[in-house]
């Protein structure tokens, strides 16, 4: 009687394993996990089939997290883990590795009624960090800048931070939303607002993205690394992936998967 | 391409034995970035790299140090002090004396105090997102005017107790710098006051709430440019700058709580008048420049009106500040804190240039007190309401800033019976007394960018011989008709 019950309980054991292989826990980034990742995600299901998904799109902190923490298998980041966070995984174990599995450059976007051409690198500085106010002191037809940021746990707040404001303060005035979609939202509303978007997100309606230092955000100057303000967005896995997390980073990066990220407005990495 | 990245990781790795890691970190990084533009090594490579970087970072000292997303800049900061110090007061040589016996003052009698002493401030100041700021300080002592904690005073819970080794909080503030030019400050604070030992003791750190404005106006008189009469060559007459710094300061400190504002059933009696039910606040406006000359030379004065409301729990009596008149015992006595009539002008200026490659200031403080004749006649002593001012004089030369550096200063200080309020001059001149008079010498080394030698050394005497010297401090002696102290610190700053 003991031995079947024991063979019972590790057969069903075996079933329980079998369903929780089949579903993929993914956590983190907005900027990756409010389209992109969504979208490779129903390609990836068609072709494995019963293979279920968990996707939260909340910010790459989240994400970073879920890998130390063990509750996800993949972990979304428009932004490099800190050491403090890669110092925290290691104590419990967790080799915090990162694969590139996509290009994004932070567009600088304005209604698209500004009559702006475009901005310098010191411009940006200035918006963002409150030293200019007003559109008329960068050859705007003038009014208050109204900035809109994503909020500070957020990866593309703290690269937009380090790649455009040489880590100075955002102005006290500025408005935290978020989400990328929140941001061209309020934007595409507000005739003196400016904001920062993935370049996914610059086709929104009502906005327009502006050339830094005459450089706009494109494939190929993203690629080439000749816009300013591009940047890798990653998965995190607790060291090399295995089982579904692998299939899933491989069909990411793969050719098919890569078309996706092209088409959802990212950058392919090949 | 495998060869190539352990290349990459091995000249990574040799970067990593050079300087501190933070900054090693970002030259790797910068040579990982170079690498991956000649294309010797792919983004992912790189960022493998990075990560392995990363996390040899993070298992370091300053890797492990996390701080809250909202902070963007965080500062520890602190100083430790030795200090051996001798103090010294003698009574009236004609004050009434009482019958002779151990710890009675006799006429002429010295009290004399030596004491070997350390003092501990750790700080940490920090800038938030959107403009805030905020700082902390931790002090032994629990003393307002001072953080010393003498070596084994401590006896009752055994030789080398802890007992007096305390840590409180000295400062614990927040502030605001959105407006442009001014900072807001609340908390107990650094003293936000431009002022001088003369009226305010540099260990106060003062409760309440501080409004700071400051702007600088740069000019060029004369000079421009001069074109021949070729229309060609041009030369440039260099033109007289001047550089003017204009502030102000604004602070309102509760200075004595009063507790309960509203009692349960009447009001009582203390003194024979009202216990009183509103807090006492502290007020202060000042306004300030600084004008800069060309070659270093510079003049900044800074007028500050101070002005009291309402009692707290311990103002319900005037202040007298002791007499000769009475024991000594009976002097001290005497309510020695009262911030009754006390209505203070003070003015520090300072004024500055260099001999050569040495600097040189002279520098000087005077406050009068408006309302001298009410604070004489509440303290028993009508007609003594000339005794209201208060002043310094002094020169100094040499700074104290780096290795080897060096600073000479002496100055006289005056300050009489009824001009400050006593509960706020400098504690170690004159033992936080008023009515009192002498000459400070203080002289400096820096043996180290961080650690500076300091000798001090004051002698002073009772300004006006039919008038206590008002205030409490470590000699148990009023009025204290000469005073002497000696100072030998050794200071380090981090």
């Amino acid at each position: 009687m003991k031995l079947t019950s024991l063979v019972l309980a590790l057969g069903l054991a075996c079933l329980t394993t079998k369903a929780h292989a089949d579903r993929l826990v993914i956590k983190g980034s907005d900027t990756l996990g409010a389209k992109l990742v969504p979208q490779l995600a129903e390609q990836f299901k068609a072709q494995n089939p019963g293979t279920t998904f968990d996707i939260a799109a909340e910010d790459s902190t989240t994400g970073i997290a879920a890998i130390t923490d063990g509750t996800a298998q993949i972990g979304m980041s428009s932004r490099r883990a800190k050491p403090t966070e890669v110092g925290a995984a290691t104590s419990k174990g967790v080799n915090m590795k990162p694969t590139i599995v996509a290009y994004d450059g932070i567009a600088v976007i304005v209604n698209a009624s500004n009559p702006l051409k475009g901005l310098t690198k010191k411009q940006v500085e200035q918006i963002f960090t409150g030293e200019v106010s007003d559109w008329s002191a960068i050859g705007g037809s003038g009014g208050k800048i109204s900035i809109y940021t994503r909020n500070t746990s957020s990866g593309t707040y703290s690269d937009f931070k380090e790649l455009a404001m040489k880590k100075r303060d955002y102005a006290g005035s500025s408005q935290k939303m978020a989400g990328n979609e929140q941001i061209a939202a309020e934007v595409g509303k507000n005739s003196n607002g400016v904001g920062y978007v993935g370049m996914a997100y610059v086709k929104a309606p009502g906005l327009k993205a502006l050339p830094i230092d005459g450089v706009l955000p494109s494939v190929q100057t993203v690629q080439g690394h000749s816009y300013s303000y591009w940047r890798p967005t990653f998965y995190y896995t607790n060291g090399e992936p295995g089982g579904l997390a692998k299939q899933f980073l491989d069909f990411t990066t793969s050719a098919a998967g890569q078309k996706i990220v092209a088409q959802v407005g990212f950058v392919p990495i090949k | 391409m495998r060869a190539v990245k352990q290349l990459v990781s091995l000249i990574v790795a040799a970067c990593l034995l050079l300087p501190p890691a933070a900054a090693r970190a970002q030259d790797a990084g910068a040579l990982l970035d170079l690498l991956v533009k000649k294309k010797l090594i792919t983004d992912q490579e790189a960022e493998e790299v990075r990560g392995e970087l990363t996390k040899d970072y993070s298992q370091q000292p300053a890797g492990r140090l996390k701080m809250s997303t909202p902070i963007t800049e965080l500062e520890i900061y602190g100083d430790l002090r030795m200090r051996y110090e001798y103090r010294a007061g003698q009574t009236d040589p004609d004050q009434p004396v009482a019958a002779p016996g151990a710890g009675i003052a006799g006429r002429g009698d010295w009290q004399e105090r030596r004491r070997e002493r350390y003092r501990l401030r750790l700080g940490l100041r920090g800038t938030l997102a959107d403009d805030w700021f905020f700082g902390l300080r931790l002090e032994t002592s629990a003393n307002p005017r001072s953080t010393n904690i003498t070596f084994g005073d401590d006896s009752s819970a055994g030789h080398f107790a802890k007992t007096s080794d305390g840590i409180n909080v000295g400062q614990a503030s927040l502030g605001y710098k959105g407006f442009r030019d001014v900072t807001l400050t609340v908390g107990r604070m650094q003293n936000p006051l431009v002022t001088t030992l003369m009226v305010w003791d540099a260990d106060i750190n003062p409760e309440g709430v501080a409004e700071q404005w400051k702007h600088s106006y740069n000019f060029n008189i004369g000079g421009g440019s001069v074109t021949s009469a070729d229309g060609k060559s041009t030369s440039v007459a260099e033109g007289w700058k001047l550089k003017l710094d204009v502030f102000a300061n604004f602070a309102q400190f509760v200075y004595d709580d009063a507790n309960p504002e509203n009692p349960l059933g009447r009001r009582g009696f203390t003194n024979n008048r009202l216990i009183p039910n509103t807090d006492a606040w502290m007020f202060a406006w000042q306004v300030g420049a600084k004008l800069n000359f060309p070659k270093n030379y510079y003049f900044q004065a800074a007028p500050v009106l101070y002005n009291y409301s309402g009692l707290g729990d311990t103002f319900n009596s005037f202040y007298r500040g002791g007499s000769p008149l009475v024991t000594n015992a009976a002097s001290l006595a005497q309510n020695q804190t009262g911030i009754n009539s006390l209505l203070v002008l003070e003015v520090p200026a300072e004024f500055g240039f260099k001999i050569g490659e040495l600097p040189v200031r002279i520098f000087g403080d005077f406050a009068v007190n408006f309302e001298g004749d009410a604070r004489a006649e509440a303290a028993l002593t009508p007609g003594k309401g000339d005794q209201r001012y208060a002043y310094q004089i002094g020169a100094g030369v040499g700074q104290l800033k780096a290795k080897h550096d060096w600073q000479l200063q002496a100055y006289w200080m005056h300050s009489e019976q009824y001009a400050l309020d006593p509960s706020l001059v400098d504690s170690d001149l004159w033992d936080s007394r008023v009515n009192m008079e002498g000459v400070v010498v203080q002289a400096g080394y820096a043996l180290s960018d961080a650690v500076i030698f300091n000798l001090t050394w004051g002698y002073g005497w009772r300004s006006d011989k039919s008038l206590g010297t008002g205030g409490t401090g470590d000699i148990g002696i009023n009025p204290l008709d000469k005073y002497q102290v000696f100072q030998a610190d050794l200071n380090v700053k981090f």
